[in-house]
């Protein structure tokens, strides 16, 4: 417990008992309060937004403008506060004790059907909020898909503990795979010609294209795990690196798809409910996957090869299939990507690329999944938001970084177990105190 | 708890005390033009020529007090978004500004793997978009919303081809491009194919290429001196041209080499020094020796900046002038932004001999620009001077 003095005691008074309300709201309440705020902005935002003398609804939070036009700090504090903060905090307030009588109906029941409720009410609550600019919407939807590029090399990097870099690859993949699929079958397009089933259908087909890339990728994984068996460490990097500049190469010289120049009107099939299904089966599996046995087993070879052999873990195969997973994840992701820009060419998949996805991954913490989700929202949602800086954002991130490295060496939220039927948990107040 | 309701409230009223609306209610008309630049990333000097253009353009507008529509002067706004030189960043930064910002208009991107989906976004929104420097043909393609400032690689190949013909009366030419980028391919393909057009099949005796970012060209430059050919064309960018002319020179090679518009960067001589005096190359305006308004726009940027403005610069500046004349043009703003898109539109798919700094521009109904293109040579103090001029038939 933190010391309490004397002079502080009215602050310290009213913080313990922020922390204690704060302990004693379930996450489905929080959920309820950021519906209500969301709600609050759909209905009211245009209005509280005119009289206080703002251009438009501040999309990011206000982050864009304040940058821009320091004059209007005031307006944008005021919007926050009047549209999401005393929302959230009415709602929550109101809703503490029904909100945990739900929770607790909902602990009886399956994890399943728990985390669809919560899921349901989340998603409520960013359609709501992004229908509001596309511009979110455009941005909601690419942090989600760095949500599962992060994590699908989270699964290689952190949990199995090699340095692979070939994750822009199996992207690269993944989206050209998809691509090719969607604009050979549905799509009348300059590249295939017509289509050659009823587009109507494709929308349903599409996530058979997305898994379809996502093999593509793993196929990929496969031709560098087989001749970088004996190696680890630098070289199995050296040859993840390799792998990455072939896979481009290769496309950059395959006229069929388009060459350096690209494919371009893919089918608009990545909308919000498809991308956020998408990335919420990807960290559903992904978090099965590594607190599964195989992640165990992981986990023991990267911390010691023969140790783990000698327990009888089969360490080749846990290698092999945790790379072909990670590759997967990272093809869909690819396909995601492609279908959401509606175009993608080689030059989309390099180094710059396999920067930003480590830098999230290193940014949000090794094995975890918490971790990644929050170094793929934090440095999407940063990058967007300090945009007006031009050339100065790339002095503040790389800043950033070096200073998450020197105080914290393994990431924000590192090694740590993302626990859903936790997460979800009814919170009394008598319980903590 | 109470002190919490109370301090809320004054927090409130300070806000609105202190909000910009305080002063000036109402939200008046302004004319709102993006500029989508790659001010940071791979070609960061292609974004900074763009912003001083758009800037000099502004300055003038700001000097005159706005554009005068339908009698009445509007004030004008330019919001200018970096996109990083990344295909995703263009996007982005062309559904803000359309959405968020709420521009008339946008100028931009400027290469041809931004141009083309963003593009795909300014037409999905119905809004008018000229990327000043995009050769790929799909950035314009089946988009009635999408125009360009430029030439088109179909064009600029045949020019090349012809002029060398026609200029040293050669027979056989060698081709040196990087495989890996989308320009000097899709140009190095369209000369092979008018030079064969001419001279027959064959006749392009050596088509070598390499990969972006590599320095060492010896082994393709040996095969090309070995080949026979009399001209060599390389349409590569300025840092790789210097290296291919220099490395060329020291090798051997004794004939002319050839260039496209992308050696138009005040770079390429600064770098290749005088190995590329007496060289060719083919663009949009010449800076040495221009007349007029181009005279006029190149000492007016050599001022500010300090440096003789690109074909970049000079084309944006176009853009931006083809799109105040068909705000212009329109005759009225209505202050309803998708009308106003769609009437801006309109009026710039029937501008006719619009007469730009970069030569006289109508659009065809793809919104690509039938223009002349300048055939430039670098002079002996390494300025580039006009040559020729070849006009479209």
């Amino acid at each position: 417990m933190r010391n309490r003095t004397t002079t502080s005691a009215p602050a310290a008074g009213f913080r313990s008992r922020l922390r204690q309300f704060t302990a004693s709201v379930p996450l489905i309440g929080w959920l309820l309060g950021i519906f209500g705020a969301v709600l609050a902005e759909y209905f009211l935002g245009d209005l509280v937004s005119y009289y206080l003398g703002l251009p438009k609804i501040p999309v990011l939070f206000g982050l864009l403008t304040v940058l821009k036009k320091p004059l209007l700090i005031p307006g944008i504090l005021g919007y926050l506060v009047l549209v999401y903060a005393i929302p959230v905090v009415i709602i929550v307030r109101i809703m503490q004790k029904p909100a945990n009588r739900l929770a607790e109906f909902l602990a009886g029941k399956r994890v399943t059907i728990a985390a669809l409720v919560h899921l349901s009410l989340f998603y409520g609550a960013l359609h709501l909020w992004a229908d509001i600019s596309d511009y979110r919407l455009l941005v909601l939807k690419l942090t989600m898909i760095a949500i599962m590029l992060t994590l699908s090399i989270n699964v290689i990097n952190g949990y199995m503990g090699e340095f692979s870099c070939s994750h822009p690859g199996f992207m690269a993949l993944g989206a050209y795979t998809a691509s090719t699929i969607t604009l050979l079958l549905f799509a009348n397009d300059k590249q295939f010609g017509p289509a050659l089933l009823p587009e109507a259908l494709g929308f349903y087909f599409f996530p058979l294209a997305l898994v379809a890339g996502g093999i593509a990728a793993a196929v990929g994984a496969l031709v560098i795990a087989i001749p970088s068996f004996r190696t680890r460490g630098d070289y199995l990097a050296i040859i993840s690196l390799a792998f990455l500049f072939i896979v481009k190469s290769i496309i950059e010289n395959l006229e069929f798809v388009g060459g350096p120049r690209g494919m371009s009107s893919q089918p608009d099939y990545a909308n919000l409910p498809m991308v956020f299904t998408v990335m919420v089966l990807c960290i559903w599996i992904i978090n099965n996957f590594v607190r599964s046995t195989m992640g165990k087993a992981l986990n023991a070879v990267r911390d010691n090869e023969l140790a783990a052999d000698a327990m009888t873990v089969d360490t080749r195969r846990t290698k092999i299939i945790t790379f072909l997973f990670g590759a997967f994840w990272a093809g869909v992701a690819g396909g995601l990507f492609a279908h959401v820009l509606r175009y993608v060419n080689p030059g989309s998949f390099g180094i710059q690329r396999l920067a930003e996805i480590l830098a999230m991954v290193y940014f949000g913490g090794l094995n975890s999944v918490t971790g990644s989700i929050v170094g793929a929202v934090s440095i999407n949602v940063l990058s967007e938001a300090l945009r007006p800086l031009e050339i100065y954002k790339w002095i503040i991130i790389p800043l950033l970084l070096i200073l998450v490295m020197l105080y914290r060496p393994t990431g924000l939220i590192a090694f740590t177990e993302f626990k859903p039927r936790e997460l979800m948990r009814p919170k009394t107040t008598k319980g903590g105190e | 708890m109470k002190r919490l309701v109370k301090g809320t409230v004054w927090g409130l009223v300070a806000v609105l005390v202190f909000s910009a609306n305080a002063w000036s209610f109402g939200r008046k008309t302004v004319i709102k033009v993006g500029i989508n630049a790659p001010i940071t990333g791979d070609i960061p000097k292609v974004g900074e020529g763009t912003k001083y253009a758009a800037q000099m353009w502004l300055a003038d507008i700001e000097k005159a007090g706005g554009i005068e529509v339908g009698g009445t002067k509007y004030p004008v706004e330019l919001v200018i978004e970096d996109n990083e030189s990344k295909a995703e960043s263009a996007v982005k930064a062309n559904t803000k500004m359309i959405t968020e910002d709420e521009v008339l208009v946008i100028v931009g991107p400027q290469s041809s793997k931004q141009a083309v989906p963003a593009g795909d976004v300014a037409n999905n929104y119905e809004t008018p978009m000229i990327t000043p420097w995009s050769t790929n043909p799909d950035s314009t393609k089946d988009r009635p919303y999408c125009f360009r400032g430029c030439f088109l690689d179909p064009f600029q190949g045949p020019v090349l081809a012809d002029f060398i013909t026609e200029e040293f009366g050669f027979t056989t030419a060698a081709v040196l491009y990087d495989v890996a980028s989308d320009y000097p391919k899709g140009l190095a393909e369209f000369f092979r194919e008018a030079w064969e057009k001419i001279h027959g099949p064959g006749s392009v005796v050596a088509f070598e290429s390499f990969t972006t970012k590599d320095t060492d060209f010896s082994s393709q430059l040996s095969k090309i001196n070995k080949s026979g050919a009399q001209v060599l064309f390389t349409p590569q960018y300025y840092n790789e041209v210097a290296l291919i002319v220099q490395q060329a020179h020291e090798l051997g090679w004794t004939g002319p080499i050839v260039g496209s518009d992308s050696w138009g960067s005040a770079e390429t001589v600064a770098l290749c020094g005088k190995d590329c005096y007496g060289l060719f190359f083919s663009t949009h305006y010449a800076a040495a020796g221009a007349q007029g308004a181009t005279k006029e726009f190149i000492e007016r940027y050599e001022k500010t900046y300090g440096y003789t403005p690109d074909d970049v610069a000079a084309l944006t500046w176009d853009s931006l002038r083809l799109v105040q004349t068909a705000i212009e043009n329109t005759g009225k703003i209505t202050g309803k932004i998708k009308q106003d898109r769609k009437a801006v539109r309109d009026a710039l798919a029937r501008v006719k001999n619009f007469k730009g700094i970069t030569g006289d521009m109508t659009f065809t109904e793809e919104g690509d620009p039938n223009k002349c293109a300048v055939i430039v040579r670098i002079s002996d103090k390494g300025e580039y001077e006009f040559y020729k001029l070849v006009c479209p038939d």
